[in-house]
């Protein structure tokens, strides 16, 4: 915890952190300092000048409050008539050349510019001559659509591909009025993390050609949730909606901060990875090639449990699901494997928040002691006559070819939240509650627990793993019982687990496969 | 400011008034006289013979919708979600696209509006920032046999024409 | 019993029954168009068959129908559907026999015999309206009790409660016109008021009795659920009352009881306070005695009437709306040929009496039916100052109901009865 100092804000004194500057210290108070172009992430540029302040007795009197350190004493003028012309002035500065054409843009409803106008600005434009022209629509690649006519030069996209992801493609071309935000020729966009700046945009210059004109953004519902894409387990906020008639479908997923995990980013392809919850899903349960209830599938699937049945466990499930998923095994007496080698993409990873596993959980199999090596997995194959699957896609990335053979010949029970290749050949189907339709907890690779709610509700809900699992007959199904074995494996875990998410002890973590 | 107090006359504590037969009486000779009056002359009732004789539907009236255009016949509606957020019956259901003609770049490419759901309570064309969508077709009655009719399109909604010209329609108030 | 006996028993029989089944027609097209009158509407006017709408007539048909081809509806959640089934039958049956003892016309004289003009020729008179009026009311309390509703209990209730509050005062202002009358048989007290008092105004028991006709006229709107008494269907606090799960020809049995009750109360408060069958100053042995100069008198006024009618006709049945060859007119003009054609055979038949058949019986059955006539014509006015009340006057609440039963009108028939029994005793 850092040094804790008093200052005055508008003659009250306040207490905040030492060593930040006046806009991060001042808004863990609850006081917002007007910014364009300052984010935390990228640092303060000082080009906006909206967040200029006043300092009582100062030199000099007037500071950006995003390049200012707070000081002991120090008197900040934030509602002085002064100040707030300061604001109103460059509010109208910035709307200038702005197109106004909130209507069909996509930020309309979380854009910074219609929130600052509506409390700083509030006056009609005294312009009489016609705003400059631009570019509009401008594919920069990498699905991300500019328009240079909304732009307020905050510069934030700039920074993002120079300072973040170190690849430079934009820049801001020309002077005052003509000055653009633009790549430069024939090398647009080119980096795993380009959407982003869609995000750090505060207007709608950045817009995400995926969510272009898919649903306005007072719409959607914002639920949080962690990014299953791959094993870094990024916090994002899965944005959804029911349309009337319709189903409740996602639209976006979005970054959530969190510092442990993905600090303020998430990657391009978890960014996307939303469209594999909406499609492609398993929606019916099917015994024999025949839709069914599931119900039925699932006293189908009873009835071929035994202990020649193995059972095969996803690194996608949630330590929950992976609790009940291991008392069913032990019930059955039957061998439980999480051989999920599929998953693994060699080489994709770069370190940063992309990962060479694409499965958010495979900690989560160490800890409760299922074994995931290929030569158990290969024995057990050998031994058994039947598979049960839980939603464990083995040839997902096409590197389990080898044993596609031998499954085909294989009575196969693909418990799945998705149509794969094992639901195809499964004698026995049975559809189940995706990650952003159910709540459970997953560990990272960094060991670091976390836990996601319910986001989406569907019409009709599929039951989730928990659900099948105490259906076929694992002992545990109650939440307190969940809760109580999750304890035992878990010993830091004392209580709930904490919203940032919660770091396992390094004897804990030393499980952990690297 | 002063409050003004008005006392109003408290009728029915007289005499005559409590026996009530009396003024049942005086009551009775009003009906009556209506009643001879119209046995008289049927042609003085206060009735419009309605199927026939249509309504004389004023530019304020708030009709059926449907979406204007452009001179040029493109729509005018961008798609920008205005009405239907507004919409308290959450009758309008919009679907949006890339538009190619210059006008814009947004354009619905589907605009259903639920007539059953709808209260005609105007607040779509207040919302609307194009004057995209009016009310002023003057078509008051929406009734048909099957659900299916009465959920109007982007179609149907752009092939009514308003039932006023641009000035009267102004003064109407829109 | 002779051929005549056994027609004249058809005949009693007959009027007896289906006048009161033929003015539910009636009534139910005077309470809709007189409403749309009194409140400057036009009514059902568009039912029609060829274009004949018979001043909206029709348009009961059209009901009729409609009601008969309704699913009827019995609740599944009532216990008791005998009794439900029974209600709407009860109500019906007593609103028509109470009808049974009112003398629509004299007592004919025909070969030496002497014929009641009432549909049951008995002496009970005014008891039997009573005592079959006080049953009507189990009807509409099985009915609102077998519905096993609140709406309906909640009614019936009230039904119940308001019939006992009435009746009382009903029968007290009875009581005062008895001791004038002196006799319960209701053919007796007609022929009393066919009297003079002070030899010009007809004795009829509204002059003889203004208190006690005022509380029995009340006392009758109450009996028959009729507006500003009708709180048992209140619509707009019980729904529709007793009658809330009834659908179809069971609710209509309901709603043609309501009018044949109004019906008949209409007919017993003519008989009792409006001198009945007696045209005023016409006795019928006067009648009888000028039979011919009557007849001649009526040869001259069923043209004029005619004339006039069809004047009034052809002025409002019209379109008020442009329309090509206007069928209303059409239609007014065929009424118009009917209309006529009708005078015709009057006339024809009022010159066959005098030319063949004057004197005698003939002279008799004419005067029955001209009193007969004047009977229907007395009980329709009657029957329109209840429409004429039922769309003057709200509905009272139910504690005024009450308060304005017990405490108006019972002390005032008390008193009636007192001061009428005293000025009977002095004067005799």
């Amino acid at each position: 915890m850092a040094e804790m100092i008093k200052l005055f804000v508008n003659g009250v004194e306040v207490e905040v952190e030492s060593g930040k500057n006046l806009i991060d210290a001042l808004k863990v108070v609850g006081i917002e300092i007007p910014h364009f172009c300052y984010h935390p992430a990228l640092g303060a540029d000082g080009n906006c000048r909206m967040c200029l302040v006043g300092i009582e007795d100062g030199r000099p009197p007037l500071v950006p409050a995003c390049k200012t350190p707070v000081a002991p004493g120090m008197k900040v003028q934030l509602d002085t008539g002064k100040i707030k012309k300061i604001q109103q002035d460059m509010m109208e500065f910035q709307l200038i050349n702005h197109p106004i054409d909130c209507p069909v843009c996509d930020q309309a409803g979380e854009c910074t510019l219609q929130d600052y106008y509506m409390t700083y600005d509030a006056q009609d434009s005294r312009m009489t001559v016609p705003v400059v022209s631009k570019g509009k629509k401008m594919d920069f690649g990498c699905g991300v659509v500019h328009d240079q006519e909304r732009c307020v030069l905050c510069a934030r996209c700039v920074r993002f591909t120079r300072l973040i992801t170190k690849t430079g493609e934009l820049g801001i071309v020309n002077r005052s009025d003509e000055a653009r935000v633009t790549t430069f020729p024939g090398r647009p966009l080119n980096n795993r993390y380009a959407l982003n700046v869609v995000d750090l945009c505060p207007v709608g210059a950045m817009t995400s050609q995926d969510f272009r004109f898919k649903q306005r953004a007072w719409f959607l519902t914002r639920d949080k949730g962690i990014c299953h894409g791959c094993s870094k387990g990024c916090n994002i906020f899965i944005d959804h909606n029911r349309e009337k008639y319709k189903d409740d479908i996602i639209y976006r997923f979005r970054p959530r901060l969190n510092e442990q995990v993905n600090g303020y980013f998430i990657c391009d392809e978890g960014r996307l990875s939303y469209h594999a919850e909406n499609e492609g899903r398993l929606l019916a349960a099917r015994v024999d090639g025949k839709d069914c209830s599931v119900d039925h599938a699932v006293q189908a699937a009873r009835k071929a449990l035994g202990p020649k049945i193995l059972m095969l466990v996803s690194p996608e499930c949630s330590i929950e699901e992976m609790i009940a998923i291991k008392a069913l095994a032990d019930a059955v007496g039957t061998k439980l494997s999480g051989y999920s080698d599929g998953y693994i993409k060699a080489g994709d990873g770069d370190g940063w928040l992309i990962q060479d596993d694409k499965s958010a959980n495979r900690a989560g199999l160490a800890k409760l002691g299922i074994d995931a090596t290929k030569e158990t997995f290969n024995g057990a194959l050998n031994s058994s006559d039947a598979v049960i699957s839980f939603n464990n896609d083995l040839f997902i990335h096409d590197t389990g070819s080898e044993f596609r053979q031998k499954l085909e010949k294989m009575k196969v029970i693909a418990v799945s939240t998705h149509n794969n290749t094992l639901t195809q050949n499964a004698a026995i189907a049975i559809p189940v509650a995706s990650y952003s339709e159910s709540s459970g907890s997953v560990i990272n690779k960094d060991g670091i627990l976390q836990h996601f709610g319910r986001a989406v509700q569907k019409n009709t809900p599929l039951a989730d793993m928990t659900q099948i699992a105490g259906m076929l007959g694992s002992p545990i199904v109650t939440e307190s019982d969940i809760a109580s074995e999750m304890k035992k494996v878990l010993p830091s875990l004392t209580e709930v687990i904490p919203e940032g998410g919660l770091k396992l002890t390094e004897s804990e973590a030393a499980h952990v496969p690297a | 400011m002063s409050v003004t107090v008005k006392i109003m006359e408290r009728k029915g504590s007289s005499f005559l008034e409590k026996i009530y037969l009396f003024e049942i009486f005086k009551g009775m000779r009003v009906t009556l006289g209506h009643l001879w009056r119209n046995l008289c002359d049927n042609s003085r009732l206060y009735v419009r013979h309605y199927p026939e004789v249509k309504p004389e539907i004023t530019p304020r009236w708030r009709g059926r919708h449907r979406l204007t255009t452009h001179e040029d016949g493109t729509v005018k509606c961008v798609a920008c979600f205005m009405c239907q957020t507004n919409c308290p019956a959450k009758c309008i259901m919009i679907e949006a696209g890339e538009r190619m003609d210059g006008k814009s770049e947004k354009v619905p490419v589907r605009f259903d509006i639920d007539l059953l759901e709808c209260i005609y309570c105007g607040y779509c064309v207040e919302a609307c920032p194009m004057d995209a969508i009016r009310m002023d077709t003057g078509i008051f009655s929406v009734t048909s046999y099957d659900r299916e009719s009465v959920f109007v399109g982007i179609d149907e909604l752009l092939a009514t024409k308003g039932a006023f010209d641009e000035e009267e329609y102004k003064k109407g108030g829109a | 019993m002779s051929q005549l006996d056994i027609l004249l028993v058809l005949l009693r029989v007959a009027v007896g029954a289906f006048v009161p089944l033929c003015f539910i027609a009636v009534l139910v097209w005077l309470e809709r168009r007189g409403a749309a009158f009194f409140q400057d509407r036009a009514g059902p006017n568009r039912a029609n068959i060829f274009g004949f709408r018979a001043a909206g007539l029709v348009q009961n048909a059209a009901d009729g129908i409609k009601l008969i081809f309704k699913e009827d509806v019995i609740p599944g959640h009532s216990a008791h559907k005998f009794y439900f089934v029974l209600a709407p039958l009860i109500v019906f049956f007593c609103a028509l026999v109470s009808f049974a003892v009112v003398p629509f016309a004299d007592t004919l004289v025909l070969e030496g015999k002497q014929y009641i003009m009432q549909g049951i020729p008995m002496d009970l008179g005014i008891l039997w309206f009573l005592a079959i009026t006080g049953f009507a009311v189990y009807g509409i309390i099985l009915a609102g009790w077998s519905s096993h509703n609140k709406y309906g209990v909640l009614g019936a209730l009230r039904a119940s409660a308001q019939v006992i509050s009435y009746e009382i005062p009903m029968g007290l202002a009875l009581v005062s016109l008895l001791v004038v009358y002196g006799t319960i048989n209701l053919n007796e007290i007609v022929h009393f008021q066919g009297k003079l008092l002070f030899g010009f105004i007809p004795m009829w028991g509204v002059v003889l009795q203004p208190l006690a006709a005022v509380i029995f006229i009340v006392s009758a709107f109450a009996e028959t659920n009729r507006t500003p008494f009708d709180l048992a269907e209140g619509e707009s606090e019980l729904v529709a009352g007793f009658h809330v799960e009834y659908s179809a020809m069971k609710f209509a049995l309901f709603f043609m009881g309501e009018y044949v009750a109004m019906f008949v109360s209409s007919s017993i408060i003519i008989t009792l306070f409006f001198g009945g069958y007696q045209i005023p100053w016409l006795s019928t042995e006067t009648l009888v005695a000028y039979a011919k100069p009557v007849s001649m008198l009526l040869m001259g006024l069923v043209p004029v009437a005619a004339a006039l009618f069809c004047g009034w006709m052809m002025k409002n049945n019209k379109s008020h709306y442009d329309r090509p060859n206007d069928p209303r007119v059409r239609e007014a003009k065929v009424y118009r040929i009917i209309i006529w054609m009708m005078v015709v055979v009057v006339e024809a038949v009022l010159v066959g009496y005098l030319l063949y058949a004057a004197g005698g019986a003939a002279d008799r059955i004419l005067v029955v039916l001209l009193q007969i006539v004047t009977f229907l014509v007395k009980t329709f006015m009657m029957c329109f100052v209840y429409v004429w009340v039922r769309w003057t006057l709200p509905r009272f609440r139910y504690d005024q109901l009450q308060l304005l039963g017990w405490k108006m009108l019972l002390p005032l028939a008390l008193l009636n009865i007192f001061i009428t029994s005293a000025v009977v005793v002095a004067l005799s």
